[in-house]
């Protein structure tokens, strides 16, 4: 038996650190890693599946090339067959267009490892590409934190056991960290008081005791609604002054334009529950709020999260142990990024056509589409067009918006590469297929968003098939383009992944895992060497070096100062209820897993009132549609949801429609600013409903 | 001495995540049709409360087995700490157990054609080890204890209808559940 450290490399909070097992080379079994402080040895059940997923069937094997997009008439190809369509396909382009911006990259949390950005690498070595930007996840709510806080940071989560009032707000651990879980049960058993706000009776809200329904899209006025009666009652922190900036102009904003009346019928939240959940968030310490991803998914997703430490904020909550509001940190990523900037190699180097401050040049000419609105503006894009388009660690076929304008896209393209372990709705539109390996098959490096941990992932086995990491696949296709045409990419043609890795923990990085040489890190996971309590001496990253309710940096960017109430979108008559989808447990986005329990329908919870108003029973059939589309789905009842929302969980369903045909793309209010573009504001999607 | 080993489950710190179902399954290695363990959602509700858990169960290695009893082929064993084992070499596969346990612990193996079901993992048991189930819970809702341990009113009994109950004693314990105060517009109409 042989045993090696992995890590969890999905976009998930927990990230969690794996001990595999071996025999004889083969992959017999996964176990969380005892030594990790929020692993704790347990594995959830998506990680638990990782042995069946390696070995599964469905895996591919080989590169494939695939006879007409949509055909599902793929052949196995060799690896130079198709390194040399790849690389003739961009070396062609290139002289047809004098330019390399017809070549785009699609790439996003597939596999977070920091080796996948070999591929924004191999990239940026070819030229000026266009790259999409942003990210469908968390946008606004990052670029919120960072106007209050500075930067984006929080607790570390065993802090959150010190809590006396634990509020979870727009977020489901129990489904999506379950690590985090017990944390929460054991600041329960110390008499912690647990309150979940959430638009539906998750499996969390069943843990909490007590659950409060909050109108989709209408958190950050309920928000201001409880800061107002902390107003009210005068249970505002008396050292504002002494660490904040502008909480004068809040508490004018608060005492004129904010009215508990109105808040309680926009939230639905009655009067007295504001009121009595205020008092005791006011008066409890200490009291921590966790924000979630899912309430910042709406337009006003910003001025939500803004609220919300607005509230933390004043009731003095910032920077007490077991207190904060925690949302996510990116603190612990601070990577060299000397993968995603290939210097010049020495051998190129020499070469006169090819200045050594290329990698400047290129940054400063790539061409920067929103990663949420992909489809429309590569659409747009026409002096030159874009013409390949390379799909890695991304399944937008079943994620993005907009499937009219992904299709008009396909047709336009010459080439589409796709780097996966399976089959996806996004595989089906592509020419070539690249198998790639898992994180049990490749060296990587991993830090959470969530807990402070980074760590090495080691190869547990060989690659399955000829399955190549991403890191290997970016050399190889340097490595091609530069025997076609010398100098063509300065991307690395060859290397080492240990090296490569190690060479991501710069001097800053080394410092704040506390390590003296990079090589440390392969021993086992270390833990960033940040103080537990985020802001715990309330000194600010912001301009002013306080927490700032009223921010320069937001009005500069064309958007209030101060934290505000921007109502949701509406429903219209044609489309009158909202419809959400949050993850499920047993998936992440559209992620496969080796379950092999593919459900053959979408299940559309609803609150009971309104199926009764369709004369829908549990297990109808009925339809929901959009202008966008149309899906079939099957009924379910779901308590504690409102009648004018319904919910599908993002599960695996087999069959031709995806759940995205009914999405468009509308935007956060925020993420410019910090991540180049604003987020996805997924949870704004409106449908009809009849029974079949 | 002769004891008895039971699962207890503290339904307010279990999440139905399944991880000790998908342990069991993938550790053990059965066959899709084989499941062990099973993970059941309850829901209650009034005006303002909702009560909603997961039970998850496996074979609750009764205090008086009815497999046992009714086996025709000795296939059936007590050990001394109380684990009911199906021993497969004696099976033949009649299906008498399938049949009678209140519970529908035992199957038939597809490959087999004869019983199976939870051993309790005894052999890792043995080597001082928790079983899968147990070693996955994240939570530590789902444990294995000696049954005399335990303060009988703190627990409940929630598994089958009472007459199975009395008759079999299935070695299985739940801590009462709590429900959750609800708020918010629908629960107000």
């Amino acid at each position: 038996m042989e045993f090696h450290h992995n890590i969890c490399p999905r976009n998930c909070y927990d990230t969690c650190s794996i001990i595999s097992t071996t025999h004889k080379g083969v992959l017999i079994s996964v176990e969380g890693n005892p030594d990790h402080d929020y692993t704790l040895g347990k594995l959830c059940p998506k990680a638990l599946d990782d042995v069946k997923k390696v070995y599964s069937p469905q895996r591919i094997r080989y590169p494939m090339r695939q006879r007409g997009r949509y055909s599902g008439f793929w052949e196995r190809i060799s690896w130079d067959e198709a390194l040399t369509l790849i690389s003739e396909k961009i070396l062609a382009l290139k002289k047809t267009y004098e330019s390399s911006l017809p070549l785009a990259l699609n790439k996003y949390s597939g596999n977070f490892g920091v080796l996948h950005n070999a591929m924004e690498g191999l990239f940026t070595g070819i030229g000026a590409t266009t790259r999409a930007i942003g990210s469908p996840c968390w946008s606004a709510g990052v670029e919120a934190q960072t106007y209050d806080f500075g930067t984006f940071f929080c607790s570390d989560p065993l802090d959150m056991a010190k809590a006396n009032l634990i509020w979870l707000w727009g977020v489901n651990p129990a489904w999506t960290a379950v690590h985090q879980m017990p944390i929460i049960f054991d600041a329960i058993d110390r008499g912690a008081k647990v309150v979940c706000f959430d638009t539906h009776f998750s499996a969390t809200a069943a843990r909490a005791h007590q659950y409060v329904q909050v109108r989709p899209g209408t958190d950050g006025l309920l928000a201001l609604g409880f800061a107002k009666v902390l107003l009210e009652e005068n249970l505002i922190d008396p050292n504002l002054s002494c660490y904040t900036l502008g909480h004068e102009e809040f508490l004018y904003y608060l005492e004129n334009e904010i009215s508990l009346d109105n808040c309680s019928e926009i939230t639905g939240v009655s009067i007295s529950t504001i009121r009595e959940l205020a008092l005791e968030y006011g008066k409890t310490h200490p009291a921590c709020i966790w924000a979630g991803f899912g309430l910042q998914r709406y337009t006003n997703g910003g001025q939500t999260l803004r609220a919300i430490d607005a509230l933390g904020s004043l009731a003095g909550h910032l920077g007490e142990q077991g207190g904060g509001v925690q949302y996510a940190q990116f603190q612990t990523w601070r990577f060299s990024g000397a993968i995603q900037n290939p210097a010049h190699p020495f051998n190129i180097s020499s070469n006169t056509d090819h200045p050594s401050s290329l990698t400047q040049n290129q940054k400063q000419t790539d061409r920067l589409l929103n990663i949420n609105r992909f489809s429309e503006e590569a659409l747009n894009c026409t002096d030159p067009p874009v013409k390949m388009l390379w799909i890695s660690g991304r399944n937008p076929l079943s994620q993005d918006g907009n499937l009219q304008q992904w299709k008009k896209l396909i047709n336009q393209l010459d080439l589409i590469v796709v780097n996966d372990l399976f089959h996806s709705k996004s595989s089906e539109a592509a020419d070539l297929f690249l198998p790639i390996t898992t994180h049990y098959e490749h060296w990587d490096l991993n830090a959470g968003y969530w807990h402070y941990w980074v760590g090495v992932n080691e190869p547990a086995i060989l690659p399955i098939g000829e399955s190549r990491s991403d890191i290997q696949i970016a050399w190889d296709v340097s490595a091609k383009l530069n025997e076609l045409e010398p100098g063509s990419c300065i991307f690395p043609t060859s290397g080492d992944e240990v090296e490569t890795l190690l060479r991501e923990l710069g001097p800053q990085m080394l410092d704040i895992l506390g390590l003296k040489k990079p090589e440390e890190i392969l021993n086992a996971p270390v833990r960033a060497n940040f103080p537990s309590t985020a802001w715990e001496n309330r000194i600010f990253a912001t301009p002013s070096g306080r927490y700032e309710f009223f921010s320069s940096q937001a009005s500069n960017a064309r958007l209030s100062p101060l934290p505000i109430f921007v109502p949701p979108l509406n429903p219209s008559i044609d489309a009158p209820l909202r419809l959400l989808t949050p993850h499920h447990y047993s998936t992440i986005n559209s992620q496969v897993y080796a379950s092999g329990a593919d459900n053959p329908d979408y299940v559309l919870h609803l609150a009971p009132e309104l199926a009764q108003r369709h004369n829908l029973a549990v297990g109808d059939r009925a339809q929901i549609w959009n202008k966008s589309g149309l899906l079939e789905v099957v009924i379910q009842p779901l308590l504690g949801i409102s009648p004018d929302t319904v919910i599908i969980f993002q599960e695996q369903v087999e069959g031709s429609s995806p759940l995205n045909c009914l999405i468009g793309t509308p935007l956060t209010d925020m993420g410019q600013l910090i991540l180049g573009a604003p987020g996805f504001a997924l949870n704004e999607t409106f449908v009809n409903l009849r029974k079949l | 001495m002769v004891k008895q080993l039971g699962f207890v489950l503290d339904v307010n710190r279990c999440l139905g995540c399944g991880a000790c179902a998908k342990a069991c399954q993938n550790r053990n290695q059965l066959a899709p049709s084989l499941v062990r363990r099973q993970i059941r959602k309850v829901e209650k509700f009034s005006k303002d409360h909702i009560e909603m858990f997961y039970l998850s169960t496996a074979c609750n290695h009764c205090g008086n087995p009815e497999c046992l009893r009714v086996c025709p082929s000795g296939a059936y064993a007590k050990r001394r700490d109380g684990i009911v084992l199906h021993l497969s070499e004696k099976c033949t596969g009649c299906k008498s157990c399938v049949a009678s346990c209140p519970f529908g612990a035992p199957q038939i193996n597809p490959q087999t054609n004869k019983a199976c079901k939870c051993q309790l993992c005894y052999e890792r048991l043995d080597r001082g080890m928790p079983p899968f189930c147990v070693q996955a819970c994240l939570t530590g809702a789902l444990r294995l204890k000696e049954l005399k341990d335990i303060p009988d009113n703190k627990l409940l009994r929630l598994t089958a209808p009472a007459p199975s109950l009395r008759l079999t004693r299935p070695s299985v314990f739940y801590k009462p559940p709590s429900a959750t105060k609800v708020s918010g517009f629908s629960f107000t109409i």
